[in-house]
């Protein structure tokens, strides 16, 4: 009997050790709080500086991987796991969320209200829900501008200054004008591809993008079609690369100098400096077509069963007041979404070597200011997905151009199922 | 005086009592030795899967709204493209890795047997090596030799005077691409699974073989095979198993398009359908239909190579 106790005993022990992973694990007070984020964001030094200021404060943070990987668990302790009192949301993931705001903390009940005119009305205007609920504070954004090799420039007899350049492409067609006369001069490729660099930033320049103003799906609307139009016009205009972003011969060919422009948001500058080590200082950075853009961005958000709340939040405000996104942008880079600082001298003067000194911070910085606030919907993600694929197979050869829009569009159907 | 027989029900109750519980310890013993497995098979294994179904019949926001719809998920997954390309492009991928695969192991596996194979351990570890690199190691570096302008294969396309061939962005060059990830992985295991059973083969029947003047070729033909019957069986039905499951090399090989394996979805697998359907866009209901979708796929199939298999292992040549 005492041998068949101890083998109940022992799977019981099993049994519960694999239920039992839910549990809480340490006790909590009003001093310390757990923080996730992503990694290659460097929060880690954003804590250490709270930390130093506020010694009796514990951080516990972790870096629990990539932007959707981040999400992911997220997601999976919302619906029933131990929940972090402070998270990290990537812009491209929000949307999600914020279709279910109530497991989080509204923040204007912590004092969100007070500071929200701090940030760019439409970056705050993605984290707030229709009744005006706020549901995360912005800590970042992308910026766009265009990257642009100005050996090759040089070689194509274009200007090379950074002033200059912007003036050559005032507007999309612009942009693609230079493109021909750069592909004419030296029978290369003028830029990467056309559905990020030209689709993916023309279509946030307009007034609403797939949502109407009052958050109706309507994504086949007249500014959505002429941004497809011109990624159509610039493609058959014989300038792209057809090297897909990010893909292993976007990398090599620009190692390569295979193509002379990249539309670039601000994060994407230390992928290329570790992509193409090799072509520092070749590099420099001009005002996008349109003058205006953004991709990217993120935000900090309180899930609902937070233990913690409260700390969370005395942290949300005090490191991403203007102050601390300002010093967050000197140490790591990350874009601020406050635009008090925008001309701040420390952020105006801040420039990069890799791209020939451009002033890094000033450049993108003016890149948000322009953007009229529009609706982020739920299924703002597969929409955008489903219109970059087509212009992708459109480069590949597999639509043709006339037929793309139609082939866009049923797919779009097909993908929100509905 | 005490009868015997007066004192035996005395004297026994206790010992068979004794008897009863010792007999019934050594029955239930053995269950609670093998528990451990199926206590944890019935928490990761059962439970999920039925929850699977239970989900499937519903619309599940999984922070959000659980909405019953009865079985409509399914009746949109049969009128998905989406959902019958995946499908198309899981069974294309399946055909183009195993086929080659298998009998490249057979011929493999024929190779390493040979009685005067010098340095045999070290071949046969060797083939071992690509099963315990990493899978998105692998994959990485598969997307960079087919790489359209910059790979190694087009290069030497070039080199004969072809064309070069954009392997991601059409469907076939997909799939090629990806099964040449999964066949080499998969080859080297299936071939010592071939060489373990090769060697329980007795060597009197190669020798009685090539006594009576068969070659090489002749010898793997009618004395390997044959032997080989049962292993056959069992590599296809795993991997069939695992040819429709396949997730990280479409997940990792096409960066564009996110979750879609390519622009068009040429190589986007029911497992990454499943995936991008659950987690990228949170239709956890619908992403749980495609699983039992593919589920019933599944099971059909090795239900079919099953049969198959059994007819192969009994036939006589």
């Amino acid at each position: 009997m005492k041998r068949l106790l101890t083998t109940a005993a022992i799977f019981a022990t099993v049994a519960l050790t694999a239920a039992g992973c839910g549990g809480s694990g340490g006790k909590s007070d009003s001093k310390t709080f757990e923080f996730w984020s992503f990694t290659n964001i460097n929060q880690k030094g954003d804590v250490d500086v709270y930390t130093k200021a506020h010694p009796d404060v514990h951080v516990k943070l972790t870096e629990v991987g990539s932007t959707t990987e981040t999400a992911q668990a997220l997601t999976t302790a919302l619906a029933g796991g131990k929940v972090p009192d402070l998270v990290l949301i990537q812009a491209d993931d929000l949307p999600k969320f914020m279709q279910s705001p109530d497991n989080f903390v509204d923040l204007t009940t912590m004092g969100a209200g007070d500071i929200k005119g701090n940030y760019l009305d439409w970056v705050m205007a993605q984290s707030t829900t229709q009744d005006n609920k706020i549901i995360g504070v912005p800590t970042d954004v992308g910026g766009l501008a265009v990257a642009y090799r100005t050996d090759l420039f040089k070689a194509a007899g274009l200007p090379t200054d950074r002033e200059e350049v912007a003036k050559l492409w005032p507007t999309w067609d612009d942009f693609i004008n230079v493109g021909k006369t750069y592909v004419q001069k030296t029978g290369k490729p003028f830029v990467d591809n056309t559905p990020t660099s030209v689709f993916f930033q023309a279509v946030n320049q307009g007034s609403e993008r797939y949502y109407s103003a009052d958050r109706k799906l309507d994504y086949g609307n007249a500014q959505v079609k002429a941004a497809f139009d011109l990624t159509l016009k610039a493609f058959s205009a014989g300038i792209s690369a057809k090297q897909g972003s990010f893909s292993t011969g976007w990398t090599a060919a620009m190692k390569k100098g295979d193509y002379a422009v990249v539309c670039s948001p601000s994060w994407m500058l230390s992928q290329m400096k570790t992509n193409a080590p090799e072509t520092n200082g070749k590099w420099d950075i001009a005002t996008i077509p349109g003058g205006s853009g953004n991709w990217g961005g993120s935000f900090l958000a309180i899930p609902k069963r937070a233990k913690n709340p409260k700390a969370a939040w005395n942290y949300i405000s005090e490191m991403q007041s203007p102050k601390g996104q300002l010093d967050h942008f000197l140490m790591q880079g990350s874009l601020p979404t406050t635009p008090s600082v925008y001309t701040d001298p420390q952020l105006v003067g801040r420039t990069d070597p890799f791209f020939s000194n451009a002033p890094i911070g000033k450049i993108y910085t003016q890149s948000v200011l322009g953007i009229k606030p529009f609706y982020f919907g739920p299924q703002d993600g597969p929409i955008g997905t489903e219109f970059l694929n087509t212009l992708t197979s459109v480069e590949q050869g597999k639509v043709e151009p006339a037929k793309a829009w139609d082939t866009a569009l049923t797919n779009v159907k097909n993908a929100i199922r509905g | 005086m005490l009868s015997p027989a007066a004192a035996a029900p005395h004297l026994r109750t206790p010992g068979r009592r004794r008897r009863v519980q010792q007999s019934v310890r050594e029955r239930l013993a053995p269950y609670a030795y093998i528990s451990p497995f199926f206590v944890l098979f019935l928490i990761f294994g059962l439970f999920p899967l039925l929850f699977t179904f239970y989900i499937s019949l519903f619309d599940w926001n999984p922070i959000g709204e659980h909405r019953f719809v009865g079985l409509e998920n399914f009746t949109e997954l049969v009128h998905d493209p989406r959902f019958w390309g995946a499908l198309r492009n899981t069974f294309s991928i399946w055909v183009l890795s195993t086929v080659p695969q298998l009998l490249l192991a057979l011929g493999l596996a024929h190779l390493l047997n040979h009685a005067r194979l010098r340095l045999a351990t070290l071949f046969r570890m060797s083939v071992l090596v690509p099963y315990v690199t990493s899978v998105a190691a692998t994959t990485i570096v598969f997307a960079q030799l087919f790489d359209r302008d910059y790979g190694m294969i087009n290069w030497f396309l070039e080199l004969l005077g072809f064309e070069h061939i954009d392997f991601t962005a059409s469907l076939f060059g997909s799939h090629i691409m990806i099964a040449t990830m999964i066949a080499w992985r998969w080859t080297g295991y299936n071939t010592l699974l071939y060489l373990a059973s090769l060697q329980a083969v007795p060597r009197e029947l190669y020798e009685a073989a090539a006594a009576d003047g068969a070659n090489g070729w002749k010898q793997f033909l009618h004395v390997s095979i044959p032997s080989l019957r049962p292993i056959i069986a069992f590599t296809v039905v795993t991997s069939t198993i695992g040819g429709l499951q396949v997730f990280t090399e479409p997940l990792l090989v096409n960066p564009v398009g996110g979750l879609t394996c390519g622009a068009a979805r040429q190589c986007q697998t029911v497992t990454l359908y499943l995936y991008e359907q659950s987690f990228g866009q949170f239709h956890f209901g619908y992403g749980a239909a495609v699983g039992v979708a593919l589920f019933v796929i599944v099971v059909a199939f090795s239900a079919f190579n099953y049969l198959l298999a059994t007819r192969i292992r009994t036939e006589r040549p």
